[in-house]
């Protein structure tokens, strides 16, 4: 360490310094510039109307008999979409800033950094997803069961996943730079794997959401708590999650090993 | 007017030294290409220098050199064919984590730190993400953003401020961890000349306080010069050069006078161009002005050739030697190339 002026010990900073700081920077972020979070809330809601209004006048009856499938559906999307783009956005914005090679220089290693990084997002996109839930539910007449804590374990290890492919588009960005705007068009891709028939295809519960879609479904219509859930179910849940993310890290890790070979990584 | 080759320096006999047991520091054949077939570029050729602890270090090119190329191989962001680095004795491709434990880098063209948080913030978000509890170093933060004229800022948005107060916070997010080897790239560019002044006297004074081992890249010769100990120089992705400031400005030993006459003739000049090295020869009328390089015994036989020639000279004055001619010198397609 480097030699101090008198009276100044430097402590070294523990994960608890590292959490904090990175939750706090997420924090500062959301209150000082609110316009993003209430931009994407919106323009959320504004699809939510057009299609529960425009489904309403052309399905009828049929969009209301599965009103509450929706909602949980829109609710686990706005999640995935807002965890999946923030993670992948975030790192190819960091690339441009430079700030990336320090995060990757920390003597913290990256892997805990990006994951506490990810961490952040997904509080941050909790608390806007749930003022869209509570405002659907408003807006739809609607009401479902909300076990807090069920809905928290569960929607997260769902997005978990989702962060796992947002790392292997960050990835991406860092190696071909200016493709963020394709690599969110996947969030498309979303409502497939959270339409996904889980239950009835088996192997779809493989794929990042699927598992958690069809849990959450049944947490919040049919009131099934988490520890109700079977426990091959929850197990596949958590495997799923933890897979993605080191499936998407180990992708993140070998797309910046070659950016580092190719002598791109920071040159946008 | 006419402009004879520059003379070559000797200061590079430090690049084949062997690098001390305690340099923080230690670079050995270092090479890059980028491409393949005919395509292919080499970035870094066989780059070997060493940079002792505490100690400033300068590397100057011109551009394509291999300079940014160095830096980053050094740092991990672009992995080497060939060479290694070691950082406090650890090989940074066995155990990148620990090696670069105490490094950090302000990169040239990047903002190196959030424009949406505040000086403050930046200051502490990177002292942790450097290894350290910001609020164990709160007062050298304090004294970092007094030494960089950033008190009255601290408070506001990076975004917020011009471009010479960015480049200061950059530096100064740099200056907040308790790296012990630091990478500067361009610290000064976009400053102005007060605060580049203020900048390089600061940093110099917080190098030497904390004890730093700094790496600088700068095309700014005045900044390395009142800042640096050592300068490498590359050109071609080779270190051509590898000494102390000092005794590249010497170089091997000569100095430059310059004579001015009005007698100096043709068959003059062709017999002291026999004798010494005339760097530069410049007319004005009638006038003739003559710069030879020689040392001070050289002085004396030039001005005996002057005496018997018959000349009265108008004005004799020395030329002091700047890195911007050692660099021109050795990177010039002349002699001083090697």
């Amino acid at each position: 360490m480097t030699g101090q002026p008198a009276g100044e010990t430097p402590r070294p900073a523990s994960y608890y310094h590292l959490a904090r700081a990175v939750l706090v920077r997420e924090f500062l972020l959301f209150v000082r510039y609110p316009a993003n979070a209430i931009g994407g809330i919106v323009v959320s809601l504004f699809f939510f109307g057009l299609l529960f209004y425009g489904g309403r006048m052309i399905a009828g009856q049929a969009l209301t008999d599965s009103l509450e499938g929706i909602v949980v559906g829109y609710f686990l999307w706005t999640l995935a979409v807002g965890a999946y783009s923030s993670i992948s956005n975030d790192i190819g914005s960091e690339v441009q800033w430079g700030t990336l090679e320090r995060h990757i220089m920390t003597p913290f290693g990256f892997a805990p950094v990006a994951l506490l990084k990810g961490v952040a997002k997904v509080v941050r996109t909790f608390l806007t997803s749930a003022v869209i839930l509570a405002v659907m539910l408003l807006l739809t007449d609607t009401t479902l069961q909300l076990p807090v804590v069920t809905i928290t374990v569960v929607a997260g290890l769902a997005i978990a996943s989702v962060l796992g492919l947002g790392f292997a588009a960050g990835g991406v960005a860092v190696l071909y730079k200016r493709i963020g705007n394709w690599l969110n068009l996947l969030q498309f891709g979303f409502i497939l794997l959270i339409s996904a028939p889980a239950f009835d295809l088996g192997w779809t519960k493989f794929l990042p959401l699927a598992q958690g879609s069809a849990l959450l479904q049944r947490a919040m219509i049919d009131g099934t708590r988490l520890w109700e859930f079977p426990a091959l179910d929850l197990l596949v849940l958590v495997g799923v999650a933890v897979g993605y993310v080191v499936l998407g890290y180990a992708l993140f890790e070998a797309a910046t090993r070659r950016a580092r070979r190719l002598g791109v990584l920071g040159d946008y | 007017m006419e402009t004879q080759e520059r003379p070559q320096t000797s200061a590079d006999a430090a690049a084949t030294d062997e690098p001390p047991d305690d340099a923080a520091l230690v670079v050995e054949g270092l090479a890059k290409r980028f491409g393949s077939g005919e395509a292919a570029v080499t970035a870094v050729d066989d780059v070997s220098f060493s940079v002792g602890r505490g100690s400033v270090v300068g590397l100057l090119g011109p551009n394509g050199a291999g300079k940014t190329t160095t830096i980053k191989a050094i740092l991990g962001m672009v992995l080497p064919d060939a060479g290694s680095v070691r950082i406090d004795g650890i090989d940074v491709s066995e155990q990148p984590s620990a090696a670069y434990a105490n490094v950090d880098a302000m990169l040239e063209g990047a903002r190196n730190d959030y424009w949406r948080l505040t000086v403050r913030e930046n200051l502490r978000y990177f002292a942790t993400i450097g290894g350290v509890d910001p609020d164990s170093v709160t007062a050298r933060h304090e004294r970092l953003l007094d030494q960089l004229d950033l008190t009255e800022k601290a408070d506001e948005a990076v975004r917020d401020l011009s471009r010479g107060m960015k480049q200061k916070v950059s530096l100064a997010s740099v200056l907040a961890t308790d790296a012990d080897v630091v990478f500067l790239d361009e610290p000064t560019l976009g400053l102005d000349v007060e605060s580049s002044l203020t900048l390089r006297r600061e940093l110099r004074r917080i190098v030497d306080e904390r004890s730093l081992t700094v790496v600088l890249c700068s095309h700014d010769m005045d900044v390395i010069e009142a800042v640096c100990d050592r300068v490498v120089i590359m050109n071609d992705g080779r270190v051509i050069a590898d000494d102390t400031v000092e005794r590249l400005l010497s170089g091997d030993g000569t100095q430059r006078f310059s004579v001015a006459s009005s007698d100096i003739g043709e068959a003059l000049l062709a017999r002291l161009r026999k004798r010494f090295e005339v760097t530069q020869v410049t007319t004005d009328g009638e006038r003739t002005r003559v710069e030879v390089a020689t040392d001070s015994e050289g002085f004396y036989d030039l001005t005996d050739q002057l005496r018997a020639a018959d000349v009265t000279l108008d004005s004799v004055n020395t030329a002091q030697r700047d890195l911007e001619d050692v660099f021109l010198g050795l990177t010039d397609d002349g002699e001083g190339r090697r």
